[in-house]
C-alpha cells in the first residue's frame, strides 16, 4: 500500500470523528446547556417573549435539525452571526487570526527551538550535575501558575520597569512587534519546563539504545552521534509532539491575548465565554477540533515518511 | 479428587502471585522511602491535606471573613501576609484556599480515574465492537482542545466547586483511558491470565483480580499528575469567571491581584502563587518519584 | 606464535550501582596475536563483555569505570590515550560487533549509509562514489546477495542473520587489525550461527586480523578459536590453547563447562548419557564468598579455598597453559 492510499484512508477515518465532535458540541450547547433564550432576555420576560426568542434562535426546531446545523457549519465554515456583536463569525475569525498568529507562531517556533537545544545540551551531560539541575529547574518552572508568570511579567517588566508595552496591539508588519515581545517571552518561559522535560526523556530513551553503542564503536564523536543518529530517531516522537500542538496556535494563547489585549481568536473566545455567545463558542470549538484532526492526520503521514519502520497497514 | 487437586493448585498459584506482587510494591515502597525528595514531597502533600481537612471542618481559618485591619495593609508582623480590599487576612484566605484546591484536585483525579480506568479496561479487555466504539469516543473527545472542552463544560455546568470538579474530570480522562486500554491489551494475553482462565476465572474476576492490579501503578502515577493539573486549571477557570465562587480560592486571589498589582498590592498574588507552587511542585516531584519506583521500564535512567 | 598486537594486563573495571559498588573485572590479562583468534568464555556476569568493551573504552560511565590496568596496542595504552585518539582507533584499527543484530544498527539510516559513514570518518581520501562502491564490495564480501540493492535498504527490511552480516561488513570497512566480536551469534538461529561463524573465520584468515571472540558457548570456541581464556566472576580462571583446554582442563569450572556440552554418545544400553551440570549458581557480585569465587560450586574446595588469602592467582603450569586454582585437576 502506498502513502497516497494510506492518506486517503486516514482521511476517511476523520469523518466519524468529526461527526462525533459535532455531536458533543451539539449535545453540550443545544441539549444540556441552560436555555440561552432565558439568558439573553431579562428575568421578567414573558413566556411568549421567550418562545419568540427561541424561535428566532432556531432552538424550537427538532434536535436532529439542530445537530445537522452544527455538522453543516463544520463543512461550510458558515457559523452564522455572533449573538452579542451581530457580526458574521467567519469574518471575526479572519480578523482575529492575524494577531493570534503574529503572537503564537514566532513564540511557538522559538520555544520549540530553544527547548530542543537545551534538551540536547542537558542530555549530553546526562547523569551529571547540570542535567539534574536542569530537570529540577524544569519541574519548578512547571509548578508556577501560568497566571502568576503573566501577571508578574506584565506588572514588573512592562509596568514597573517600562521595558515593554503593557498591552494593546497595532496591525501591520513592523508595528505589531513591540506589542508581542513580552507575550512571546512569557510564552517561551511557560513552555520551556514541560518541553525540555519531554524532549530530554525522548532523547535519553534513544541515547541508551544499542545503535548508539555501535556508532561509538565506529569512532564517531559524541556530537555527531547526538545530532545525527540520536536526533533523527528522536525526531519521530518530537514531530508528533510539535505538530499536534500547531492547531492550538490558532487559538493563540488564550490567557496571554486576554491579558495583553491582543484582539486575536483567544480574546474572541474569552469574550464569548463572558457574554454567553453560543455561536462563537461553537464555532471556535468546531474550528479548533478540525484543526486538531487535520494536524493529527498530518502527523500520521509524516510518521511514515520519517520512520522507515512504520509499515502501512 | 480431581477437583480438590485443581482447587489446591489454584490456591498455590494465587498465593505465589500475591507474594510476588507484594514484593514488587514493597520494593517500590522501600525505594520511595530512600528517595529523600519523594519523602519531602509526600510530607508536603500530607501537610496540605491536613490543612485542607482542618479548614473544611472549620477548625482552622474559619474566621477568614473577619475584617482584621485596614484595606490593603502591607505585610507586617501584625498582618503576616497583608490584607485584601475588605481588610481580610490574606494568610487566612490562602489557607482556606487550600481546602478548595485539595478538594478540586482530589475529586477531579478520582472522577478522571474512574472514567478512564472503566472505559480503558472495558475497551482493552473486550475488544471488538466495544473497543472500536470506545476508541472512537475518546478520539472524538481528544479532538476538542483541552482548554475549549474545559471552558465549555465549566460554562455549561455553571459556577461552583462541584461543576469545576466535574468539568475538570470530564475533560481529563482520555490520556489515562488510552494508557489503560493499551496495558490491558498487553496483559490479557499473558500466560498468567490464561492460567487464571484455565482454573475457571470469569471475565470480571480476570479483569479485576488479575489484570487491573498489574496496571495499577499507572493509575497511581496518573493520580498525582491529574491532581496538580486540576489545581492549576482551577486557577484559570476562576480567572475566566467560571470557577469557584462561594469560597476563597487561589484562583480568585490571583484574579483579584490582576487589578491590585497596579496599586503595588502584590501580596495576594504572592501568597496564592506560593501556596500553589509548593503543592504543585510536591505533586510533580512525587509523580516523578512514583514513576521511577513503579515503572520498571524506566529504571536506571 | 605470530606477532602480538594487543596486550591487556591487569584490567580492572568497577560499576557503581544503587546497591553498592561491584568489581565487574578484577585484574584480567590476555594477549591477542595477528591472525589468531582468542576466545573469552564465561557465563553472563562473568565480566567477559565488560572486558571487551573496556578495550574500546565503551563502558558507560557512569555507572562503569576502568580503575586499573593497561591495554597496549601498537605501543600506546588504549586505556590512557585521549578520547579523540581513541575515536581514531575505533572502527578503524579495532572494530567491534555486538550480540543484538536487531537493535545494533540505526533503524532510520540505510545499511549502505551506515557502512559509508565508517569510511567517511576514517578514510577521508575516498570520494562519495568510492565509498559507495566500497560499501557494495563489503556487502558482497560478507555474502549478501544483490548488494547494490541492499545498500538502499533499511535494517528492518533484513533478517537477523543479514543484519549481522551488515554489522560485520561495517566492522571490516577499514580493515582493522583487531575485531572484537561480542557474542555475535547468540541471537541467531542455529543454522545462521554456523554460517556467520564460518564467514568470520574465513574473513579472518583472508584479512589476517586478530579476533577476540566473546561467547558463552564452548561449541563456538571449539569451532573458531586458537586460544581460550575462561572467565568466572570477573577473573580469568584458566587460559590455554584450544586443544589443551578441551583435552586437559585444569580448573574444575572449565571441566564442568566442558562436561555440560550435550553430546550424542548413546551408551550400550541405548540410553542417552545424563547431561552433567555445574551445581549451584553464579554467586552475586554483591556478595562474593571470601577466597575463591568458585568454592561453593566446586567438588574439590578445601579450607584453603575458603580462607582469607584463599583467592587463587593465575599461575603458569605448562607452556601456554595458565590456571588459577589451588587444586588443579590432574589429567
Amino acid at each position: 500500500m502506498n502513502i497516497y492510499i494510506y492518506t486517503i484512508r486516514r482521511l476517511l477515518y476523520v469523518i466519524p470523528v468529526l461527526l462525533g465532535v459535532c455531536f458533543i458540541i451539539f449535545f453540550l450547547f443545544n441539549v444540556v446547556s441552560p436555555d440561552p433564550a432565558r439568558m439573553m432576555l431579562d428575568k421578567h420576560a414573558t413566556v411568549k417573549q421567550i418562545a419568540e426568542m427561541r424561535h428566532e434562535l432556531g432552538l424550537d426546531r427538532p434536535f436532529f435539525m439542530q445537530y445537522l446545523d452544527v455538522v453543516k457549519s463544520a463543512f461550510t465554515f458558515n457559523f452564522g452571526r455572533s449573538w452579542s456583536t451581530r457580526q458574521e463569525i467567519s469574518e471575526m475569525i479572519m480578523d482575529g487570526a492575524i494577531p493570534s498568529l503574529s503572537l503564537s507562531f514566532p513564540a511557538f517556533f522559538l520555544a520549540t527551538l530553544i527547548s530542543i537545544c537545551i534538551s540536547l545540551f542537558v542530555s549530553f551531560f546526562r547523569g551529571k550535575v547540570i542535567d539534574r539541575l536542569a530537570v529540577i529547574f524544569c519541574v519548578g518552572m512547571m509548578s508556577v501558575s501560568s497566571l502568576a508568570y503573566i501577571l508578574f511579567g506584565q506588572w514588573f517588566l512592562a509596568y514597573h520597569m517600562g521595558l515593554f508595552e503593557i498591552s494593546g496591539y497595532e496591525f501591520g508588519f513592523p508595528f505589531f512587534i513591540p506589542y508581542v515581545i513580552l507575550p512571546i517571552i512569557i510564552w517561551i518561559i511557560l513552555s520551556i519546563g514541560p518541553d525540555v522535560r519531554f524532549y530530554r526523556t525522548v532523547i535519553l530513551d534513544e541515547i541508551y539504545q544499542d545503535y548508539v553503542r555501535t556508532a561509538r564503536a565506529k569512532g564517531l564523536s559524541e556530537i555527531v552521534i547526538l545530532f545525527k543518529h540520536v536526533l533523527k530517531n528522536a525526531m519521530i516522537p518530537i514531530i508528533t509532539y510539535v505538530v499536534i500542538r500547531i492547531p492550538f496556535l490558532i487559538l493563540g494563547a488564550l490567557l496571554l491575548e486576554s491579558f495583553f489585549s491582543i484582539p486575536g481568536l483567544g480574546g474572541i473566545t474569552l469574550d464569548a465565554v463572558k457574554s454567553s455567545d453560543f455561536p462563537v463558542l461553537k464555532a471556535m470549538t468546531v474550528l479548533s477540533s478540525i484543526a486538531y484532526i487535520t494536524f493529527s492526520v498530518i502527523t500520521d503521514v509524516l510518521y511514515t515518511v520519517v520512520d522507515p519502520r512504520v509499515r502501512l497497514k | 479428587m480431581e477437583s480438590a487437586q485443581t482447587a489446591d493448585f489454584s490456591q498455590n498459584t494465587s498465593k505465589t502471585k500475591v507474594a510476588k506482587s507484594k514484593s514488587l510494591w514493597q520494593h517500590a515502597f522501600s525505594s520511595l522511602l530512600k528517595d529523600k525528595i519523594a519523602v519531602i514531597a509526600f510530607s508536603f502533600v500530607l501537610l496540605y491535606a491536613v490543612v485542607a481537612l482542618g479548614a473544611g471542618l472549620g477548625i482552622i481559618a474559619s474566621d477568614w471573613t473577619k475584617e482584621i485591619g485596614p484595606s490593603y495593609a502591607a505585610p507586617t508582623f501584625k498582618y503576616i501576609l497583608g490584607t485584601d480590599i475588605f481588610g481580610r487576612s490574606v494568610a487566612l484566605k490562602a489557607i482556606k484556599g487550600t481546602q478548595v484546591a485539595m478538594l478540586v484536585g482530589l475529586f477531579t483525579a478520582m472522577l478522571s480515574i474512574t472514567i478512564g480506568v472503566t472505559l480503558g479496561a472495558i475497551a482493552g479487555y473486550f475488544g471488538g465492537r466495544i473497543d472500536e466504539f470506545i476508541v472512537w469516543f475518546y478520539t472524538t473527545f481528544s479532538s476538542i482542545p483541552y482548554i475549549m472542552l474545559l471552558m465549555t463544560f465549566a460554562f455549561i455546568l455553571g459556577k461552583g466547586v462541584t461543576s469545576v470538579c466535574l468539568a475538570l474530570g470530564l475533560s481529563s480522562w482520555v490520556s489515562l483511558c488510552r494508557l489503560i486500554r493499551g496495558e490491558v491489551i498487553r496483559h490479557k494475553d499473558r500466560e498468567y491470565v490464561h492460567a487464571a482462565a484455565a482454573i475457571g476465572g470469569g471475565d470480571f474476576r480476570k479483569l479485576f483480580l488479575h489484570i487491573l492490579p498489574n496496571v495499577f501503578h499507572i493509575v497511581i502515577i496518573n493520580f498525582s499528575l491529574t491532581f496538580q493539573m486540576a489545581i492549576k486549571s482551577e486557577v484559570i477557570l476562576s480567572y475566566l469567571g467560571i470557577g469557584v465562587q462561594e469560597l476563597p480560592s487561589w484562583g480568585r486571589m490571583i484574579d483579584e491581584a490582576k487589578d491590585e498589582l497596579a496599586r503595588g498590592v502584590w501580596w495576594q498574588l504572592a501568597a496564592a502563587a506560593l501556596a500553589m507552587f509548593i503543592i504543585v511542585l510536591a505533586f510533580n516531584l512525587l509523580g516523578d518519584a512514583l514513576r521511577d519506583a513503579l515503572d520498571p521500564k524506566l529504571k536506571g535512567k | 606464535m605470530g606477532e602480538k598486537i594487543l596486550e591487556v594486563t591487569d584490567l580492572k573495571v568497577e560499576f557503581n550501582t544503587d546497591q553498592g559498588r561491584i568489581n565487574a573485572v578484577k585484574g584480567v590479562s590476555f594477549d591477542v596475536y595477528k591472525g589468531k583468534t582468542l576466545g573469552i568464555v564465561g557465563e553472563s556476569g562473568s565480566g567477559k563483555s565488560v572486558s571487551a568493551l573496556s578495550i574500546m573504552r565503551l563502558i558507560p560511565d557512569p555507572p562503569g569505570r576502568i580503575v586499573g590496568g593497561k591495554a597496549l596496542f601498537k605501543g600506546q595504552d588504549l586505556l590512557q590515550i585521549p578520547m579523540n585518539k581513541m575515536r581514531n582507533i575505533r572502527g578503524n584499527k579495532i572494530a567491534m560487533i555486538f550480540q543484538e543484530p536487531m537493535t545494533s544498527l540505526n533503524p532510520v539510516f540505510t545499511c549502505g549509509s551506515q557502512i559509508e559513514e565508517v569510511l567517511a570518518i576514517h578514510q577521508m581520501q575516498l570520494t562519495k562514489q568510492q565509498r559507495k562502491n566500497k560499501a557494495v564490495e563489503l556487502l558482497d564480501l560478507v555474502g549478501i546477495p544483490a548488494p547494490e540493492k541492499r545498500i538502499k535498504e533499511y535494517p528492518h527490511q533484513l533478517s537477523g542473520g543479514m543484519r549481522q552480516r551488515v554489522m560485520i561488513a561495517m566492522s571490516l570497512a577499514c580493515e582493522p587489525d583487531i575485531l572484537i566480536a561480542d557474542e555475535p551469534t547468540t541471537a541467531l538461529d542455529v543454522t545462521i550461527q554456523a554460517q556467520i561463524l564460518e564467514l568470520m573465520h574465513s574473513l579472518q584468515k583472508e584479512l589476517g586480523m586478530g579476533l577476540i571472540m566473546i561467547t558463552h558457548d564452548l561449541g563456538v570456541v571449539a569451532e573458531v578459536c586458537d586460544d581460550v581464556s575462561v572467565m568466572y566472576c570477573g577473573k580469568i580462571v584458566e587460559a590455554a590453547d584450544v586443544r589443551t583446554l578441551f583435552t586437559r582442563p585444569k580448573h574444575p569450572y572449565t571441566k564442568g563447562l566442558i562436561n555440560s556440552i550435550p553430546s550424542y554418545d548413546a551408551t550400550d544400553e541405548g540410553e542417552k548419557e545424563r547431561l552433567q551440570t555445574i551445581r549451584g549458581m553464579v554467586p552475586s557480585l554483591f556478595d562474593l564468598p571470601t577466597g575463591c569465587s568458585f568454592q561453593d560450586r566446586c567438588d574439590f574446595a578445601s579450607d584453603k579455598c575458603r580462607g582469607f588469602d584463599g583467592n587463587p592467582i593465575l599461575k603458569k603450569i605448562a607452556d601456554g597453559h595458565e590456571v588459577s586454582c589451588w587444586h588443579p585437576l590432574s589429567n
